[in-house]
């Protein structure tokens, strides 16, 4: 008797595909059975680990698990408040600093074009006045160093990703990348060095006075043609250091949060603290960009008093007059060709005040 | 290719051309020698000398008064940028791979991020002010501009490279150092071991006087 292989075969290959079958037929059959639940342990397991699947109430079954590891929040796997953040970062925080930095350089440009350089009333003269000491310009120069090395780093992780990458690729953006963030993280203690001696140095000569309102209301000579009196320091320049050590401590200290998670900080605080020391960078960033161009090719005259230390005795009438004529009074005017005296700190800083 | 000349012919030439430059500098300094002082002497001018090596290290009142910001800067410039090149861990195992064969205690990491912080506010105030005061402005030389950028240079480099992930940035610190390392024995950088010198000569012609200088 001739047995057919094929058929052999082909019984237990049917038999198979019938029993698989079964249970899709036996589901969608009417049953008086009642479907028993199974728990899914990895469905409990993904619960516990993302408590954000669950709503609020019973979020707060699971606070956090177990874990050998000591640390703050370390028993919590995925961060509830960590998408949230993300998401601000990429769908807000980025391109609304990039508007507002360029924004701030648009407006300078149309200012620049409409207003011109502001240039000192009577041109200059042959006159010059002691404005900075050594040490006041070195510690200015020690933050404006700090601050741009800091300000180009940040950019460089702030919109790398979006602006340079596609340009650069990743082998040379990743190591943009990587040297941005230890330059970043190495330079930043250092603006908070900065802060506090330019805070010391200069606090008593930036304190609101009589006057600076009205300044700031006549557009501070710059926006217009009228001769507006000022101290030793003006409304705007006022404005920019309290600006700078409030914004910049904001940004130092919350910079310090992320840099030492060693002071029982969690992870939603140091998001917090990204999200502060983004925007207060881009915020303060756009306003030094107009401090930079009013300082150089903004204005005739500003530079000298920060890199030789003198400035032009029209410039002081033009921009400081008040504290132009107290230099008259007290003969503190010397002509230019006057050797640059060496002065290690402001003779009488306190007299500048008045 | 260019991987392999940094981390190997060109790191023997330069470390070669260091070590000969310094030796060379320095045997010239002592081949100059001294004009013969044919006064008795009243005090031994090698204790003289020791005497004002030492004693340089802590500045006169006026100095110490007229000029703070030198002294702490410097100060803090040159105890970082030591702390950095010795005693960094990433040195340290350098130097015992490539020099002396041995290694020896490095700082943990926290303390090598200190030593940066405070060798680069140093540096950077030292040179501010080499370039703000008139006088030191005046003295200045392009060789001092040239060794504090390397100086800069290569610290910063170092520093960018510290998370140790990117080959490419290492070597370029790699190359700085080199660099720095040929131009060194040629430049005013050289006080690093004429400072010796240079106050043990005014200390021994001193002290045969009878000065405490």
């Amino acid at each position: 008797m001739l047995i057919n292989h094929r058929r052999v075969l082909q019984f237990p290959a049917l038999l198979f595909l019938i029993l698989i079958a079964f249970p899709v037929f036996a589901e969608n059959a009417p049953s008086s059975y009642k479907p028993v639940t199974v728990p899914n342990p990895a469905t409990d397991l993904w619960r516990a680990v993302n408590p954000q699947q669950l709503p609020p109430a019973e979020a707060a079954m699971f606070p956090g698990g177990d874990s050998q590891v000591q640390g703050v929040q370390s028993g919590v796997l995925i961060n509830q408040l960590g998408q949230r953040w993300r998401h601000f970062r990429m769908g807000q925080l980025l391109p609304t600093g990039s508007y507002l930095l360029a924004g701030a350089m648009l407006a300078i440009l149309l200012f620049y074009l409409i207003r011109g350089k502001v240039l000192i009333r009577d041109g200059e003269s042959d006159k010059k006045i002691e404005r900075y000491s050594i040490y006041e310009r070195l510690i200015h120069w020690f933050m404006a160093i700090v601050f741009l090395f800091l300000g180009f780093s940040g950019l460089i992780l702030l919109f790398g990703r979006s602006l340079l990458l596609p340009w650069m690729g990743p082998e040379l953006f990743s190591a943009l990348a990587s040297a941005a963030k230890e330059g970043h993280n190495l330079f930043g203690p250092l603006f908070l060095l900065a802060l506090v001696l330019v805070f010391l140095k200069f606090v008593i000569r930036n304190i609101y006075q009589k006057g600076d309102l009205t300044w700031l209301l006549k557009g501070g000579g710059i926006i217009g043609k009228q001769d507006v009196p000022s101290n030793f320091f003006n409304m705007g320049e006022k404005t920019l250091f309290w600006l700078l050590i409030i914004v910049g401590g904001l940004i130092a200290i919350s910079g310090v949060v992320l840099l030492f998670p060693v002071f029982g900080q969690g992870r939603d605080i140091m998001e917090l603290s990204h999200v502060v020391h983004g925007i207060a960078a881009v915020v303060m960033l756009s306003v030094i960009i107009g401090h930079i161009y009013i300082g150089t090719i903004g204005m005739q005259g500003a530079t000298e008093g920060m890199t030789s230390g003198y400035c032009d005795l029209n410039w002081a009438k033009d921009h400081h007059s008040w504290w132009a004529q107290r230099c008259i009074d007290e003969g503190k005017v010397m002509p230019k060709q006057q050797g640059a005296a060496v002065h290690h700190d402001n003779p009488a800083p306190a007299e500048a005040e008045k | 290719m260019i991987a392999q000349l940094i981390e190997g012919p060109l790191w023997y030439f330069s470390l070669t051309v260091f070590v000969l430059g310094v030796l060379w500098r320095l045997f010239m300094i002592l081949r100059a020698g001294a004009k013969k002082d044919l006064a008795v002497p009243r005090d031994g001018g090698g204790a003289g000398a020791l005497r004002a090596i030492f004693s340089r290290f802590v500045p006169e009142r006026t100095v110490r008064r007229h000029g703070k910001v030198q002294l702490i800067a410097g100060y803090m410039f040159h105890l970082g940028l030591f702390a950095l090149l010795f005693l960094a861990r990433p040195h340290v195992d350098f130097f015992a791979e490539r020099i002396t064969g041995i290694g020896w205690w490095s700082m943990p990491h926290w303390a090598f991020i200190v030593a940066a912080e405070v060798a680069f506010a140093g540096l950077i105030m030292l040179w501010l002010y080499r370039l703000l005061n008139p006088v030191t402005r005046l003295l200045s030389s392009a060789d001092d501009y040239v060794g504090t950028v390397l100086v800069f240079l290569v610290m910063l480099s170092g520093c960018l490279a510290l998370a140790q992930s990117v080959e490419a940035l290492r070597l370029i610190h790699l190359l700085l150092a080199e660099l720095l390392l040929i131009y060194f024995p040629f430049s005013s950088l050289m006080h690093a071991f004429t400072f010796a010198f240079s106050r043990g000569y005014t200390g021994a012609t001193m002290g045969r006087k009878g000065i405490r200088a």
